[in-house]
């Protein structure tokens, strides 16, 4: 190219301002986010980005075709007047540009399919036009880059059509600095905002020592305009891409509830009225009460929304509006007053181990493991089989160990996830102070909701433990050679796991419990869904003790996709999991039977 | 002579109170009276005599019954005042109670009475705790329904006063019979709840019947309602459904998961039918039979029919 | 409009423990805010939320009652009167008189509201004697109120049927769990609740004692509150005719 052509000139002007755009979107954004752009950010980023590559995930390869595309071009057309004197990088690019190109044609394909089931799903939840308009209105945008890009890549093997080339690329480019800046800069400031963490609106402890002003505390969101700069952020940075529709477990239930129109909406309302615009009149109460807290949503954006502040904000605002049928009230005044959520005498608790020569902490506090039994094990007759199981693998292996008995108290999750905030602190200060005062250092957890807890969120209350889940210490058990299944005693039966996704997507925890099965059993088989892309058993989120509408069962579903691999028995590794499959295995008359990790275990010392 | 007084609203209640009031009467060395309230009720039966009472209309509000009966108390002067613990029959008692500054026992059975003093037993805190009550004469008391056996005939002398019309500022307005198919769970003292045993919706029909036999309301575990949709939403009992809290919980046919439990456990006697003898729900309950619900149930009704 | 509502700090029997003797332990039993009078706070801020004016919450209570006042005034209630006496030492008809007189010296009130019964012990005398003694209309067991002008249109819950009732107001009424769902109020509204006014009164000073009978509670002692899990044997015909027996004989069966 001449370089002192002036109509290249202007065109090569225009791509330098239009890229300078995108840098000044997201340095607008950046601030208005208070989100640090720093290089360590960005290197951290591309490290993340880097060890998801691994993964083959085909969304997350559509997805970093499309960063990727927009890159290269970019640095092309900002390249353009020097790569005539380095031909090599021209051809380097090109060869690059060429599975990119495949990969955007790829996303395009993809994106017309989402754009067609979103416009169902929207059908399905009776989406006003409004709505539907300005989703679309995104939706299309984004094929539209994509297929700006596509060209792009495409032009750049035809010297002879640069300018057009050019054209394309700064209107690309003024896309991205309008649309695309914003989630860029979400990305940057959130990728590595862990799956567990819970925003936290007070702290009870300072409320009890006097040093918070009860009435200064507001717990969750009932007007617009209460949604803090973070969340603004989060959910304005929405470009409408789906993954978390096509991830939800209650949008395939057909519940009324998919997170991408959640966080639309949300996002409306915010930018669209006065201060005191009611949330609740947009989204509904039974939308929220769909939601199981599975964090597929969130896993899944690329973008790093954060569906669930959304959802635990808007709940929060529920409950503290006395928004709350009678099964979820009961609940919570269970929690108040019994200190498990079924309303059981709490002194009742170790009633599973009468006979078992478990000792309980006080009488044997030397003990090395607490093991934290939880509510569900506690209490129902076949979720006791799963703490049984486990203290015969623990007693084989020579592990010492104490459970705390009637002092064990709600872990306090069902409150948190249903919004009341409030009620889980005081589990969890009332827990903690128990933990305290018996020095306890270890924890064992068979409850993926209670471990959750016991180790990403106690710390941030005074309560710091080593919290191992089981399946991670039978695995070490078996390794260790402390508990060894004989030859013979290995079942020949057919097994898929099913992975809990408070152990396996909030707590990467899903090697283990293969590792034990796979001693355990001659045949192992997988769901397509697995690991930390599993999918729901319909418990989480306090969804255990409460109904949405919805067309067909979350676990309903889950069961489907087990008979699927022709397993006999369904793992488990999490009481709920265990109650709500083998509770749909009835319903649908399956011939499969559901066990935890350690029962299977068990059986075959 | 002194004398103990029976009132209930109802003739079969009443029938019942009497016989209470024969244990009453022999501890303190007194006669039985039964009242009637404005006209004179052949169903009532006396062991003692009857005493009417001329002057409030013959089906009174609870009010005008208080104020017709306190009037005539404050002249003869009972040592005791017995009425059935129906919700009728409390207020009336505690609005006596109040009037002539007396004591009041309530839902007693077990009654008894020495020289100063009525006393009887009741269930406290759930039924977790029986506590023996007594109050000094003068005293009312209302009496555990269903604790007596009712009095089947006898009629003493009849005695009349009159009181004076006695009036009501409320003023009832309407009166509608709950229909049987309303029942309410919550409010129902005796619960047959059925569960997946029952093989076809049209079996469903057994335990109706059981159930109205036994005047009570028919529940369902979940399975029932929500998966096979045999019976309507509310119907079914658990976690996910209705809490309940009868006197009588029948199980039949139900296995007696924690969620189904967590939504009878505090029933007060509960009772259950499984072919599995291992099945939980004999866990959770007092009396259990180990049989098929289809050869059990009739047989049930059998027995209530020659009871009858 | 201004509403009284009556509530309760109630044993909670879940976590009731017995002594040596098998006798409930009362003194430090947990406790919680009887069962249905959440029922009645709510009917009452219903009746607040459509009627506007001031709920205030009655207790006869100890020290530890505070907690159920606190949760009567975070579920909405405007104010609480607490007068201090152990329900567990005194009788029905002396609440009463001691509920009485509190309300009458702050009223009037136009609508006094309780709950059917405690979920302790169950008596239902209170409010049928509270009516009495404040000398207004009362109707008991109501499962719905429409109040408009001076008068109030009620619905009542009986065994076997509804019966709908016309009174003047002031009046006083009892309400059923039917009724209405309470609201749940959250661990931080009840710590706000703390700031909400409560007047503390001794009961002797509110209605000095004595001039009736006093009932009194001799003895008590724990019904077994485990399940008896007996098995009944026999063919179809003997288990049945043993059931209806059994059954009769608990008394849960007519
Ligand atoms: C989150 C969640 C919430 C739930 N909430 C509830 C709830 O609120 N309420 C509820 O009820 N369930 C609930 N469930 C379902 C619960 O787990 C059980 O699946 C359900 O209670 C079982 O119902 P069932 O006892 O009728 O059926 P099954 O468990 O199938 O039991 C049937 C029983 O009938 C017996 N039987 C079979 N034939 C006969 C015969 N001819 N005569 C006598 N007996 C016979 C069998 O031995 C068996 O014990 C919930 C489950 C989950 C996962
Ligand atoms: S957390 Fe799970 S259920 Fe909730 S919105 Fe996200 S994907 Fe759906």
């Amino acid at each position: 190219m001449a370089a002192l052509d002036p109509v290249f000139a202007v065109a090569y002007a225009a791509t330098v301002a239009s890229v300078a755009l995108v840098f000044l979107a997201l340095a607008l954004f950046a601030r208005r986010g208070s989100v640090s752009l720093s290089p360590g950010r960005l290197v951290g980023l591309t490290k993340d980005e880097a060890s998801r590559l691994g993964t083959g995930d085909a969304v997350f390869l559509m997805h970093l075709s499309i960063a990727l595309g927009v890159g290269l071009s970019i640095s092309y057309s900002l390249l353009d007047p020097a790569l005539g004197l380095v031909p090599l990088l021209r051809t380097v690019i090109l060869v690059v540009s060429l599975p990119l190109a495949l990969g955007l044609v790829a996303s395009f394909a993809w994106r017309v399919e989402r754009f067609v089931s979103s416009k169902r799903v929207e059908k399905a939840l009776g989406s006003p036009a409004s709505f539907t308009t300005s989703s679309s209105y995104l939706q299309l945008i984004l094929i539209l880059a994509i297929a700006l890009t596509t060209t792009e890549l495409v032009l750049l093997w035809f010297p002879s059509l640069a300018l057009a080339g050019a054209a394309v690329g700064v209107l690309r480019n003024v896309l991205v600095a309008a649309y695309y800046a914003r989630p860029s800069v979400n990305l940057i400031g959130y990728f590595d905002k862990p799956l567990h963490e819970v925003r936290v609106p007070f702290n009870l402890a300072d409320v009890m020592a006097g040093k918070t002003d009860p009435d200064s505390i507001r717990s969750g969101v009932s007007k617009a305009s209460e949604f803090d700069a973070a969340e603004r952020l989060s959910f304005d940075s929405c470009v409408e891409i789906g993954a978390c529709e096509a991830a939800c477990p209650a949008t395939a239930a057909g519940r009324p509830l998919s997170p991408r129109v959640l966080v639309r909406k949300v996002s409306l309302l915010a930018g669209s009225g006065g201060p005191a615009v009611d949330p609740f009149a947009s989204v509904g109460e039974d939308e929220l009460w769909s939601c199981t807290s599975c964090g597929a949503c969130v896993a899944s954006c690329p973008v790093s929304v954060k569906h669930l502040d959304i959802v635990y904000d808007l709940r929060r605002g529920l409950v503290a509006q006395g928004r709350l049928d009678k099964k979820k009230s009961m609940m919570l005044e269970n929690l108040a007053q019994t200190q498990n959520p079924y309303g059981f005498k709490n002194s009742t608790r170790a009633a599973w181990a009468e006979g078992l020569g478990v000792d309980t902490l006080a009488a044997n506090p030397k003990a090395e493991y607490l093991y934290w039994v939880g509510c569900l094990s506690s209490f129902d007759q076949r979720a006791q089989r799963i703490a049984k199981a486990l203290s015969t693998i623990l007693k084989r292996a020579g592990v010492s160990f104490a459970i705390l008995g009637g002092e064990e108290g709600c872990v306090g999750d069902p409150a948190r996830r249903l919004g009341e905030e409030g009620r889980y602190q005081e589990l969890a200060l009332q827990n903690i102070e128990k933990l305290n005062a018996y020095g306890v250092k270890k924890i064992i957890a068979t409850c993926p909701h209670c471990f959750n807890a016991l180790k990403n969120e106690y710390p941030g209350f005074g309560g710091k433990y080593e919290v191992v889940y089981h399946t991670q210490l039978i695995s070490d058990l078996i390794r260790q050679g402390r508990i060894k299944v004989p030859p013979e005693k290995v079942q020949s039966i057919s097994v898929t796991l099913h992975d809990a996704c408070y152990a396996s997507r909030y707590n990467s925890v899903f090697d283990e419990p293969r590792e034990a099965l796979a001693a355990s059993v001659a045949d192992l088989r997988e769901m397509h869904r697995k690991k930390e892309k599993t999918f729901c058993c319909g418990a989480g989120g306090s969804n255990y003790w409460y109904e949405v509408p919805q067309q067909k069962s979350i676990s309903g579903i889950r069961t489907a996709e087990a008979a699927k691999t022709g397993a006999k028995t369904i793992a488990t590794e999490c009481p709920f999991c265990l109650s709500m499959l083998d509770d749909s295995t009835k319903v649908m008359d399956a011939a499969m039977d559901v066990r935890d990790v350690a029962e299977i275990v068990a059986e075959c010392l | 002579m002194k004398a103990v007084w029976v009132y209930s609203e109802s003739d079969a209640v009443s029938n019942e109170v009497a016989s209470a009031a024969v244990d009453v009467a022999k501890g303190a060395g007194a006669e039985v009276q039964v009242l009637e309230l404005g006209a004179q009720r052949p169903g009532v039966f006396a062991s003692g005599g009857k005493l009417l009472l001329k002057g409030p209309p013959s089906s009174p509000t609870p009010g005008a019954a208080a104020e017709a009966i306190a009037r005539a108390a404050r002249e003869l002067q009972p040592i005791a005042i017995l009425t059935g613990a129906t919700r009728t029959g409390r207020e009336v008692a505690s609005r006596l109670a109040a009037k002539l500054r007396i004591g009041c026992i309530a839902e007693v059975s077990k009654l008894g009475a020495d020289g100063e003093s009525i006393f009887g037993e009741r269930n406290v805190f759930a039924g977790k705790a029986v506590a023996r009550v007594s109050c000094p004469f003068p005293a009312a008391a209302t009496v555990k329904v269903g604790a007596y056996p009712r009095l089947a005939g006898g009629n003493g002398g009849l005695q009349e006063k009159d009181v004076g019309a006695v009036s009501d500022p409320v003023k009832v307005v309407a009166r509608e019979a709950k229909s049987a198919g309303a029942v309410d769970l919550k409010s129902a003292k005796v619960i047959v709840s059925a569960g997946r045993g029952v093989k076809k919706k049209e079996d469903l029909a057994i335990l109706e019947e059981l159930a109205k036999e036994m005047h009570g309301a028919l529940g369902c575990s979940r399975p029932l309602s929500a998966d096979l949709g045999w019976l309507p939403e509310e119907h079914h009992i658990g976690l996910t459904g209705v809490t309940v809290k009868p006197e009588l919980y029948l199980a039949v046919g139900i296995s007696g998961q924690l969620q189904h439990v967590a939504g009878m456990k505090d029933s007060k006697v509960v009772a259950s039918i499984n072919t599995d003898k291992d099945a939980p729900i004999f866990q959770a309950s007092d009396y259990g039979v180990v049989g098929d619900l289809y050869q059990v149930v009739p047989a049930i009704r059998k027995a209530l029919a020659a009871r009858a | 409009m201004k509403v009284a509502v009556c509530v309760k700090h109630a044993v909670d029997e879940t976590e009731l423990k017995l002594d040596q003797g098998g006798r409930p332990v009362l003194g430090g039993a947990a406790g919680k805010m009887s069962t249905f009078d959440k029922n009645a706070v709510e009917e009452a801020l219903r009746l607040k939320s459509k009627h506007q004016g001031e709920v205030a919450v009655f207790m006869v209570g100890t020290a530890d009652s505070k907690k159920t006042m606190k949760e009567a005034l975070a579920m909405g209630a405007d104010r609480g009167v607490l007068v201090s006496a152990d329900p567990a030492a005194i009788d029905t008809f002396r609440t009463a008189e001691v509920l009485a007189a509190a309300i009458r010296r702050s009223g009037p009130y136009d609508v006094v509201i309780c709950s059917e019964g405690s979920s302790d012990t169950y008596s239902g005398q209170v409010p049928p004697m509270l009516g009495e003694l404040l000398g207004v209309p009362y109707v008991g067991y109501a499962r719905k109120i429409e109040v408009s002008g001076q008068s109030a249109k009620i619905e009542r819950s009986l065994e076997d049927s509804v019966e709908t009732v016309e009174s003047p107001l002031p009046l006083a009424v009892s309400v059923v769990s039917e009724i209405n769902e309470p609201r749940y109020p959250t661990l931080i509204q009840i710590m706000q609740a703390g700031k909400k006014p409560i007047e503390e009164l001794a009961a002797d000073a509110v209605a000095p004692a004595g001039g009736y009978r006093q009932v009194s509670v001799p003895s008590m002692s724990s019904q077994p509150s485990t399940r008896k899990h007996v098995m009944i044997e026999g063919t179809p015909e003997e288990a049945a005719a043993k059931l209806v027996d059994a059954l009769v004989k608990e008394g849960v069966l007519k």
